[in-house]
């Protein structure tokens, strides 16, 4: 007949540890970790109108990770891990792991002051050691950032601390400009007004700032006017895809046209053209 | 065009056309707005269409909850107090509604959009702009392109102050639909520079019908009323 608590208390051979000693460390750890997820998941749906999704993740793993840890520490008894000795051995353990780990730890004290001191989050479009994409992830160690070519790219949090980050989103606002040549005897008067009512119809050209449309140098092949426009950082990619070609078929519409690069040759002497004989006819 | 639908049915009017078709046993939602079209196929059996104007800042794409209307210069003097009217665009929401949730289809407008920065680019907003003049009385709009706005300015600080916009936060805004579309809101200076606004739950005249509100049909929750204009106000 099958002896339930016969075979719960079989030793395993390994530090007194029995089957059924062993069967309750994993039931601990499995009921931590369910708790973990459903406490995070609430967490998470609490908090979704409350808090950014940057910090909102950041405590949902906190809380998550903190309860796996109480379940595993909970736990650990049923292994005969006596906790008052991993204290003593943990000290020295924890020097050893310290000098060990000094990469991990600097990442991720960079990690919390990233996500203190906030330069990045999760969305944003930003440029950090050469690596030019949208932030997908700020983990406690590292930043995950997708580039604009769909490519996953992790950096370690210490490098992204440290290192220059151009945020293109974190203003609200940015300006991007286009260089348009016009021929010289073109009215550039006429093109400055051509271009501004251009920008006019676009809904995502702003208002204020207005845009700004000038003669801004007399260059080799023409006159080349500046055009700075202000757009919201997170649309200002499709205005400037889509303003600039407007403005350039609107000012051939109206007869301006772009100039080819050319240049104007003087001889000293008088050039005469050889007038050849028209070839036979055959 | 504006109401409550059951079934199929068509609305024409200029240059704008919603209608509801059964197309091969399917229904079938249609509009045409100018040049632009939009289709879906609804899958219901006692769905009912609402069109009624929404919130204006949806359009083309939504990127803001902040309202701009900007205005010819208005002197108000220290504690005074006056209604009078703005206009305001006008936006086309479709809502499919069920006996247990109501969902938006479509958002649509025959008018162009233009939107501006209030505040400085790092710490201002991106908000729909609109240019009105100001009224002492209700004035006559097209229907389907512009609403009347009853604005109530008052001047709670101690020197004249000068007014040209007012920015409101669209999740507060109450749209009332009959022979036009109205809004009531308020603006309260309180400083030379800073303004609180805000809007009223009730129509500029009675017997109008109450539209849905987008924030509502979208369950999205409210967390602050109003806005506290502190970027200047002219």
């Amino acid at each position: 007949m099958f002896n339930l608590t016969a075979v719960m208390e079989t030793p395993l051979g390994v530090a007194g540890i029995t089957i059924g000693s062993l069967l309750f460390f994993t039931l601990i750890l499995v009921i931590g970790v369910l708790i973990a997820r459903i406490v995070s998941i609430n967490v998470r749906r609490a908090l979704s109108e409350r808090l950014p999704a940057n910090e909102r993740e950041l405590f949902t793993k906190l809380v998550y990770y903190g309860i796996v840890i109480l379940a595993f520490l909970a736990a650990l008894p049923q292994l005969s891990v006596d906790l008052s000795g991993l204290l003593v051995a943990g000290g020295i353990a924890g020097i050893v792991i310290g000098f060990a780990s000094q990469s991990v730890i600097s990442n991720l004290i960079s990690g919390l002051f990233l996500m203190f001191e906030r330069p990045i989050r999760i969305g944003d479009n930003i440029n950090v050691s050469d690596v030019t994409g949208s932030v997908e992830d700020i983990r406690v160690l590292s930043t995950v950032i997708k580039t604009f070519d769909g490519i996953y790219i992790r950096i370690p949090n210490e490098k992204v601390f440290t290192s220059n980050i151009t945020n293109y989103v974190h203003n609200v606002a940015r300006r991007f400009a286009y260089l348009i040549s016009i021929r010289y005897q073109d009215d550039a008067d006429l093109a400055i007004r051509i271009a501004k009512e251009v920008i006019e119809t676009h809904p995502f050209a702003l208002r204020n700032p207005s845009p700004s449309v000038f003669v801004d140098n007399l260059g080799d092949d023409g006159v080349n006017l500046t055009v700075y426009i202000w757009a919201p950082a997170r649309n200002w990619w499709e205005v400037r895809t889509d303003l600039l070609w407007k403005i350039k078929k609107a000012l051939e519409e109206n007869g301006i046209e772009i100039p080819f690069p050319q240049r104007t040759v003087w001889f000293p002497e008088r050039l005469e053209v050889e007038q050849r004989p028209a070839v036979e006819e055959k | 065009m504006f109401g409550r639908y059951k079934g199929t049915f068509r609305r024409e009017s200029g240059e704008i056309l919603v209608e509801v078709e059964e197309d091969d046993g399917l229904l079938t939602y249609r509009r045409r707005c100018g040049g632009d079209k939009f289709e879906r196929i609804l899958v219901a059996t006692m769905a009912e269409v609402i069109i009624n104007p929404v919130e204006p800042v949806n359009l083309p794409k939504d990127i803001t909850n902040f309202l701009m209307i900007e205005f010819p210069p208005v002197m108000i003097e220290p504690g005074a107090s006056r209604t009078v009217y703005l206009k305001f665009p006008v936006e086309f929401g479709v809502f499919v509604e069920s006996a247990r949730d109501i969902e938006v289809v479509d958002i649509f407008a025959p008018t162009t959009q233009k939107y501006t920065l209030y505040g400085t680019p790092n710490r201002g907003l991106i908000a729909r702009w609109y240019g009105s003049e100001v009224y002492a009385e209700i004035p006559e709009v097209d229907l389907y392109r512009e609403g009347v706005m009853e604005f109530t300015i008052t001047n709670t600080y101690r020197e004249w102050v000068e007014v040209s916009r007012a920015v409101f936060r669209s999740v507060d805004m109450k749209i009332y639909y009959g022979d036009f579309v109205a809004s009531t809101a308020t603006m309260r200076v309180v400083g030379p520079n800073i303004a609180e606004t805000d809007f009223i739950d009730a129509p500029p005249r009675p017997g109008m019908v109450k539209s849905i509100e987008l924030y509502t049909a979208r369950k999205i929750s409210a967390l602050s009323r109003g806005y506290l204009m502190e970027w200047g106000l002219s």
